[in-house]
């Protein structure tokens, strides 16, 4: 299984959380950079033909902020040039605010069958204060036009002057109006980002009350039928992203675009992030890889762990054995001993408790080097 | 040239001041103007070699300094510059080198006037029977008040200020005046050349080629390359290598002779073999009496050091050797702590003299240590009658074996203004002082007398008694001897395991609010675990108080997708890395800094 990410770096504005790679003020650019896209795919497609692709993930930026006809022209071009599987799973994300009935028939057509919506919280003061251009109405509306599809809303814990209640209503928000997935992330206020300033004040709940929010926010999924598969995402029976569960059983991808990352056998590369030298780089019939790094026997062990403890089936252990020749429960018992507390472990799978979850990371580090 | 006889043409003179009154530039300036170093050349205040007394304006090692001047009178001068550090914890080592001059030379700011440690010194180089030419300095600044500064001189130290030189050593104005009042004011060395051999040594440091080199006054008599020559102190007999002045590096000359100052080079292997204090003689003819004034250097102040990174103990051990050659009174013994593995215990002359070492091994050695808190040497006499001494917590005997312990006690001399007695006798009585007595020595002057704990003035004493007396108040101790005290180990406790690295004697009277006060710092140094933690402070087997750490809610990672997955195991790697530097007491795991919070604990 191997998947296919597509980084569209445009946007309308800047959310005061984003440290990603966007540009909102360049989306004039748009034409020429779907057309490097389409070049950086063909330029690729030779060296990935015994590959078969699952999924196709449109991600940003924000992804429906340009026309849909270069969307309809990117799957176009990634089926062209790579074996997409019949039933692969395409996404694009999408902002509420960006879209149309039209938009949305064209995504439908030429193929994509999953939709990731960024909803984030359904108080509008809030979403005023994260710089969303986006209100309440507006994704009721662009859910509307979504119904009976496939889709994702992405929900925000840790805002602030945000309440329980407020997440419990946006999760009833999302859910009422038909999603089938769920993502819940925590605020991570980055250096540089205006967020940052509000957290440096204080401003934002502290990690007691954004776990919290969280337990409450994983309560309420619940209750309205999202299982959690990730430590972060909840969805329907049988609704999982495909894409992203690529991501944490640490399968192959190749990114395209600016700021994309690949991995592909066992080499991690990222492209440029700086628009222009991508534009070049293409343009003079060349990759945009600015960075690259085979990983070593330890490291793929420890991203192994890294990824599969923040699913709920965690470790697979004849996997484990079979990846990396050694017991798993053998080699690290010393720290299962100390972590016994936090691990549930049969003799298949070694996972987190799900009430440890959202303290992983003191766990994982554990196991590493 | 000068003729080495001409005694009458040698001055021998350091300069006191308070701490940032300008000493160092002072100096530089008359090296300068003595052309002994160009100002070109020159590296802003040459004295204080080692970065940390640079940074914090203090000297620790004593760096003598030759110059050249041709006085007025048309005659040339040697004078001999020795600085003097200036801290309570290095009063010994003050004393001997005024013990080797004849003058002093009084910095007062114009501006600030006279501060305490200015007359802690005076009445040091008083004592040493040193002539003191007091020299007004920073007359350039805009709040300059020489007349001010004067007559605080004349009411305060009762000195005549009136031919004081008015100076800026900054911008290089009044430097003639100072040199021509050394010459006038201070007298020529006396001694006799044609007598047995007596110098003293005033310090000492070792060097990889020449191993130890004497910093000497000859008092009497000559020496000269090729003589033979031993301590009072102690049988060693040595070849002398080499003799020399300071200029103000070595320079080789063919003796040295009563009235000067030098070095002495001999081949000497460890700088435990001579003692600051001690009289060089003539092994051939020795000298039947020593000069006057030797002590022998005691630890006061105790503390274990441990790497912070444990497998780093043979440079640590590497560290303190190299430290202890050019540092007699920085003793060690290794050690070992359940919390903080190998390290050693070491004892300094006190708590400044601590804190040198410590950030001289940080910085020379680029080593990260944990040190544990202070500590004095405690008398316990056993129940078997056995009576043995312990700096060291963890090594105290269980309480059932203990008769009765003790504790070091000071004679303590404060020296302060009469407006500042009620403050100070506040901060005696708080620190469990006895009041002996109290003498005006004139109308501006106090001198208190007190017996004090020793372990009650080794954290900050001589903080509390500077800043409760807006710095007019100084203190000397000496060691009295030993006293009955009802004494007490307090443990720390995490999760139920003690901590013998936060172990602590303590004042029955005290422990209860030192417990209480070093479980809520815990609580908030230690970092939130996956458990509650609790932390308990206890005395043999009661707890008297308790905090708990929370356990985390929250340590996780927010979005982990496909570019976002080498960035991510990047912060975790990096939040294994800080783990690393944590010391596991049981199942707690501790940073290494928080063994130093007891430090600050026992601050308030």
């Amino acid at each position: 299984m191997a998947g296919i990410y597509v980084h569209i770096p445009f946007c309308k504005s800047k959310c005061s959380y984003c440290d990603f790679t966007s540009f909102p003020d360049k989306l004039c650019f748009a034409e020429s950079y779907m057309a490097c896209v389409y070049r950086e795919m063909s330029k690729r497609s030779g060296q990935l033909k015994n590959y078969t692709f699952d999924t196709l993930y449109i991600g940003g930026g924000t992804p429906s902020v340009i026309d849909e006809s270069y969307i309809a022209m990117l799957v176009a071009a990634a089926k062209k040039n790579f074996n997409l599987s019949q039933n692969a799973e395409i996404t694009i994300e999408m902002n509420p605010g960006t879209v149309s009935a039209g938009k949305i028939n064209t995504y439908k057509k030429c193929g994509i069958n999953r939709f990731s919506v960024g909803l984030q919280t359904a108080i509008d003061n809030q979403l005023r204060d994260l710089g969303r251009i986006h209100t309440l109405n507006e994704f009721i509306t662009c859910a509307k036009l979504l119904k009976g599809e496939n889709f994702s809303v992405d929900v925000m814990i840790g805002l602030k002057n945000q309440t329980v209640s407020d997440i419990e209503k946006t999760i009833e928000v999302a859910a009422t109006f038909g999603a089938s997935h769920i993502s819940m992330y925590a605020l991570t206020p980055e250096d540089g980002t205006p967020v940052y300033t509000d957290y440096l004040n204080g401003e934002l709940p502290d990690s007691d009350e954004v776990a919290a929010q969280y337990t409450a926010g994983v309560e309420k999924l619940k209750s309205l039928g999202f299982d959690r598969y990730e430590v972060s995402n909840f969805c329907k029976k049988g609704k999982e992203s495909r894409h992203n569960l690529n991501y944490w059983k640490r399968g192959e991808y190749i990114g395209f675009g600016v700021s994309a990352s690949s991995f592909i056998n066992n080499v991690r590369f990222t492209n440029t992030f700086d628009l222009d030298e991508y534009f070049k780089c293409i343009l003079s019939d060349h990759f945009a890889v600015i960075d690259s790094e085979e990983i070593d026997e330890e490291g793929r062990e420890e991203e192994y762990i890294m990824l599969h403890l923040r699913t709920v089936d965690g470790i697979d252990l004849q996997e484990f054995k079979k990846y990396f020749g050694v017991d798993f429960i053998k080699k690290y018992s010393n720290q299962i001993k100390k972590l016994s507390d936090s691990l549930i472990i049969n003799e298949r799978t070694l996972r987190i408790k799900d009430e440890y979850l959202f303290v992983q990371n003191s766990i994982i580090i554990e196991f590493f080097n | 040239m000068l003729d080495m006889g001409k005694k009458q043409n040698i001055r021998n003179f350091c300069i006191i001041a308070h701490i940032d009154h300008g000493k160092s530039t002072l100096a530089d300036r008359l090296m300068e103007k003595t052309g002994q170093v160009s100002s070109r050349d020159m590296e802003n205040q040459l004295l204080d070699s080692m970065d940390i007394e640079r940074e914090r304006g203090i000297t620790i090692k004593l760096t003598p300094v030759r110059m050249f001047y041709t006085a007025k009178d048309g005659q040339e001068y040697v004078f001999n510059l020795i600085d003097t550090p200036g801290h309570v914890d290095f009063t010994y080592e003050v004393s001997r080198s005024l013990a080797a001059c004849e003058g002093a030379i009084l910095i007062v700011d114009a501006s600030q006037g006279v501060e305490a440690q200015t007359l802690a010194n005076v009445y040091l180089a008083l004592e040493n029977n040193l002539e003191i030419i007091p020299v007004i300095n920073k007359i350039d600044l805009p709040s300059a008040r020489p007349d001010e500064a004067k007559k605080e001189i004349e009411d305060v130290i009762g000195l005549d200020a009136s031919y004081a030189p008015l100076v800026s050593a900054k911008e290089g104005t009044g430097i003639e005046d100072v040199l021509e009042a050394v010459v006038k004011y201070f007298p020529a060395p006396d001694g006799d050349e044609s007598a047995t051999l007596k110098a003293l040594i005033f310090d000492s440091y070792y060097d990889n080629y020449k191993g130890v080199i004497l910093f000497v006054r000859i008092k009497d008599g000559q020496i000269r390359a090729g003589d033979k020559i031993k301590t009072f102190r102690s049988d060693k007999i040595y070849d002398v290598v080499e003799v020399g002045v300071f200029s103000p590096n070595l320079s080789p000359k063919d003796g040295l002779f009563a009235g000067e100052v030098g070095y002495i080079a001999a081949s000497i292997k460890s700088i435990l073999d001579v003692a600051v204090g001690d009289t060089v003689i003539n092994a051939d003819n020795p000298a039947p009496e020593p000069l006057p004034g030797y002590k022998k250097v005691q630890s006061v102040v105790f503390c274990g050091i441990y790497p912070l990174d444990g497998s780093r103990f043979n440079d640590l051990k590497e560290a303190i050797l190299k430290l202890q050659l050019n540092d007699a009174s920085l003793i060690f013994e290794p050690d070992n702590s359940v919390a903080l593995g190998f390290g050693f215990r070491c004892g300094f002359l006190g708590l400044l003299h601590m804190e040198i070492i410590q950030e001289r091994i940080e910085r020379e050695f680029g080593l990260e240590i944990i040190t544990t808190a202070p500590s004095v040497s405690y008398k316990v006499v056993k129940t078997d009658g056995e009576v043995i001494f312990v700096d060291n917590p963890s090594h105290l005997p269980p309480q059932s074996e203990i008769e009765h312990m003790e504790e070091p006690i000071v004679h303590a001399d404060i020296y302060s203004p009469p407006d500042y007695l009620g403050q100070i006798m506040d901060l005696c009585r708080e620190k469990r002082g006895t009041f002996l007595q109290m003498t005006y020595l004139d109308k501006s002057r106090v001198r208190l007398e007190y017996d004090l704990p020793l372990n009650e003035i080794i954290f900050d004493f001589f903080d509390s008694i500077k800043s409760r007396t807006r710095g007019y108040a100084s203190f000397d101790y000496e060691l009295k001897g030993y006293e009955n005290s009802k004494l007490v180990k307090l443990d720390i406790l995490l999760n139920g395991e003690p901590c013998d690295a936060l172990s602590m004697i303590v004042h029955e009277d005290s422990a209860y609010t030192r417990g209480r006060t070093l479980c809520e710092n815990l609580k908030d140094a230690i970092p939130r675990q996956l458990f509650e933690v609790p932390v308990q402070a206890a005395i043999g087997g009661k707890i008297i108080a308790r905090e708990t750490v929370k356990a985390v809610r929250k340590d996780v990672l927010a979005k982990c997708y496909g570019g976002d997955i080498t960035r991510k195991k990047k912060l975790l790697e990096k939040q294994k890395e800080g783990k690393k530097r944590m010391r596991s007491i049981g199942s707690v795991e501790v940073p290494s800094e928080v063994f130093m919070q007891i430090l600050k604990t026992n601050k308030d």
